[in-house]
């Protein structure tokens, strides 16, 4: 409590602008103090914009000339992701393919480059859906409670130990007859397992926070259930809502991953998880390209790690009592 | 124990086993997919032509039941399900799901029941081990790799792991259970067979473990030092109790019993990363069947396998929940 007081009122140079000061001395200066203690938050954040940086300026700059001369753009980068190019796989940096060529003589780097982002739309998506359908699930069962709150249990509780990624082979091998998901149906499968973890964990906090001072307050001084969902209990359940976004988000990514590297994902985009696939599936290993297979890997490493300490981060930030510990 | 819970819990299994099953039979079904046309096309593509295609499939499918109202072939499922009959496969006719399960499925079990026992005991001993000892550079120095490593999906380490020492430096084999070829094997009762199979082990092991290991640690050592913290270790100390005794019998007794509760919500995700471990080294269990029969949509067999994997994965938390409240007599049991 002294520290926040204290960092509202050292003179600071953004006391001085005008208007948005106030949200910004109040809201941003602690959030900022606050994430420089929080050691976990900082590397997982730092290793996103890593690779938000690596992407970005690739997008920009990288460019590749195609066969007939002309230099590529921005769509010759998802072009040279994913046509092949008349190349034998190769790794020779100075030969104008950074990471070399594969198998089927595409450009790895230029596949990197647009399957991060690819990807990580299937993770957000995923998560998004599920962490959504989880809440309305979890307040519903907190509020309604009785037989529905027993029915919602229990489906939740006997959904966790069924194998998730065995279930989303079936869905996957159901759903498309022989062609591939797209990415974004490739996200709605993934999300059809994302939401129990969520609906759990963040209907055992609405049982809490409903108990909560200020809660009851609220309700005898006549605030309809509504307002006191949205404008109470929404604001202090962010931060676990925000942690099972992240956990659900590196979740649906290592679901796709897994779909993906049984090779029954979207084979034609040039995600993450196809690379495994088609790494898989040529046994590249056998023959020796290393560099095809250690940058989907690499990129994936950090990409987890990344999401697991934010997720680590996020967590500290919602049970302050674990905030003194290491 | 007192019966509502054994009782709640029990009627949880079979929750679980109702709704996979169901899962199983439904999903499929949407695709309007028919793996026997499938199989004919497959032959007709390699024999070059095929007499009479859509006959035989109408044959397959009256005989099969295929052409029956959904409802009456969800119930027939359900009884075969119940007396555990999980069909034939189309691609391996005429051999049943059972009997490929039965050829893969110890591999599978073997190879996760040793992983899971291996990095729950190192795991959790190296995590209270941190706790109680208490030194900064050793925790860092020891905790930082293995915990960057538990956000790794255990199947992308182990490519690393077959990279790095099966193709750079050949200490490990590449693929498989064991080495092909040899007259004889396989052969339970030879022992350089059994050799020859733990060398084959040893890499899809060790990607599972290495990565496993980190949530265990973290999970033990913050149940260690709840445990520090409690009366009867300031009495155990007043007592002048030996560190030893005090670490065995009063820190690791008592906080290893939580670890269990981990052990049950994680079978699941430790189930599907074994089985693309499997993919990834080319091993004989389950995964492999999986990987074979899911291009060709061999319906059955990726049903059977789903199932009875959900099956023991269930069947496990099952049995976790029932010893639990036997073991940690803390526990107070409430319907839920």
């Amino acid at each position: 409590m002294e520290r926040a007081q204290a960092s509202v009122v050292s003179p600071i140079w953004w006391r001085t602008l005008p208007d948005r000061s106030d949200f910004v001395r109040d809201r941003l200066v602690p959030i900022f103090r606050y994430l420089r203690r929080n050691r976990l938050m900082i590397i997982g954040l730092s290793a996103f914009a890593a690779l938000g940086l690596f992407v970005g300026i690739s997008y920009l700059f990288y460019s590749q000339v195609d066969l007939l001369g002309e230099e590529q753009g921005v769509n010759g980068l998802v072009r040279a992701a994913s046509v092949q190019a008349n190349q034998r796989p190769s790794w020779n940096p100075w030969s104008g393919y950074p990471l070399g060529t594969d198998v089927q003589g595409r450009d790895i780097y230029a596949a990197v480059v647009v399957g991060i982002p690819l990807s990580l739309r299937i993770g957000v998506i995923a998560a998004a859906i599920g962490v959504g359908v989880g809440m309305v699930l979890a307040f519903v069962a907190a509020y309604v409670g009785g037989v529905v709150d027993a029915v919602i249990r229990t489906v939740v509780d006997s959904l966790i130990p069924i194998p998730g990624l065995l279930v989303l082979v079936l869905v996957a091998t159901s759903l498309n007859p022989g062609q591939g998901l797209t990415v974004d149906q490739l996200a709605f499968v993934i999300a059809v397992l994302a939401w129990p973890g969520p609906a759990r964990v963040i209907r055992s906090q609405v049982l809490v926070i409903r108990e909560r001072g200020y809660v009851e307050m609220a309700r005898m001084s006549g605030t309809s259930p509504l307002g006191i969902i949205f404008k109470e209990m929404m604001p202090n359940l962010a931060p676990y809502a925000l942690a099972s976004f992240v956990a659900a988000t590196s979740g649906s990514i290592l679901a796709s991953i897994g779909v993906e590297s049984l090779g029954l994902g979207p084979l034609d985009s040039p995600t993450l998880g196809s690379m495994i696939y088609w790494n898989i599936f040529t046994s590249s290993v056998l023959l020796g390209l290393w560099y095809w297979l250690l940058p989907p890997i690499i990129v994936l490493i950090v990409l987890f790690v990344g999401l697991f300490m934010i997720s680590a981060g996020l967590d500290e930030v919602a049970n302050p009592r674990l905030r003194r510990r290491v | 124990m007192p019966w509502n819970y054994i009782l709640s819990r029990v009627a949880m299994f079979f929750v679980t086993i109702f709704i996979a099953s169901t899962i199983v039979f439904f999903l499929p079904r949407i695709s309007g997919q028919n793996p026997l046309e499938e199989k004919l096309l497959e032959e007709a593509a390699r024999g070059g032509f095929l007499e009479d295609t859509d006959e035989m499939v109408a044959a397959f499918d009256e005989k099969y039941g295929f052409n029956d109202p959904l409802w009456e072939q969800y119930v027939k499922f359900m009884v075969d399900i119940v007396q555990f009959d999980l069909g034939r496969s189309i691609f391996n006719w005429p051999k049943t799901v059972n009997q490929l399960l039965a050829e893969t499925i110890m591999w599978t079990l073997a190879l996760g029941l040793l992983t899971l026992v291996f990095a729950f005991v190192i795991g959790s001993l190296m995590g209270a081990v941190l706790e109680w000892k208490r030194q900064k550079t050793f925790l860092m120095v020891l905790l930082s790799p293995v915990l960057t490593l538990s956000a790794v999906p255990y199947y992308l380490f182990g490519l690393v792991l077959l990279l790095a020492f099966s193709f750079v430096w050949s200490i490990f084999p590449l693929f498989g259970g064991y080495s092909r070829g040899i007259a004889g094997w396989p052969d339970w009762s030879n022992w350089s067979f059994i050799g020859n199979v733990l060398w084959h082990a040893t890499l899809p092991a060790l990607s599972v473990v290495l990565v496993s290991l980190g949530g265990w640690a973290m999970g033990m050592r913050g149940m260690m030092v709840t445990t520090k913290g409690e009366d009867y270790m300031l009495q155990a100390e007043a007592k002048g109790l030996p560190d030893r005794v005090m670490f065995l019998r009063y820190g690791i007794r008592n906080a290893l019993l939580p670890q269990l509760t981990g052990l049950a919500l994680q079978l699941g995700l430790i189930v599907s990363g074994l089985v693309l471990v499997e993919v990834v080294f080319s091993y004989p269990g389950v995964g492999g069947l999986l990987v074979q029969a899911i291009p060709r949509s061999d319906h059955a067999v990726i049903q059977g396998i789903v199932f009875v994997l959900a099956l023991g994965t269930a069947l496990a938390t099952l049995i976790l929940d029932l010893i639990y409240p036997l073991v940690d007599a803390r526990i107070k049991y409430s319907q839920g």
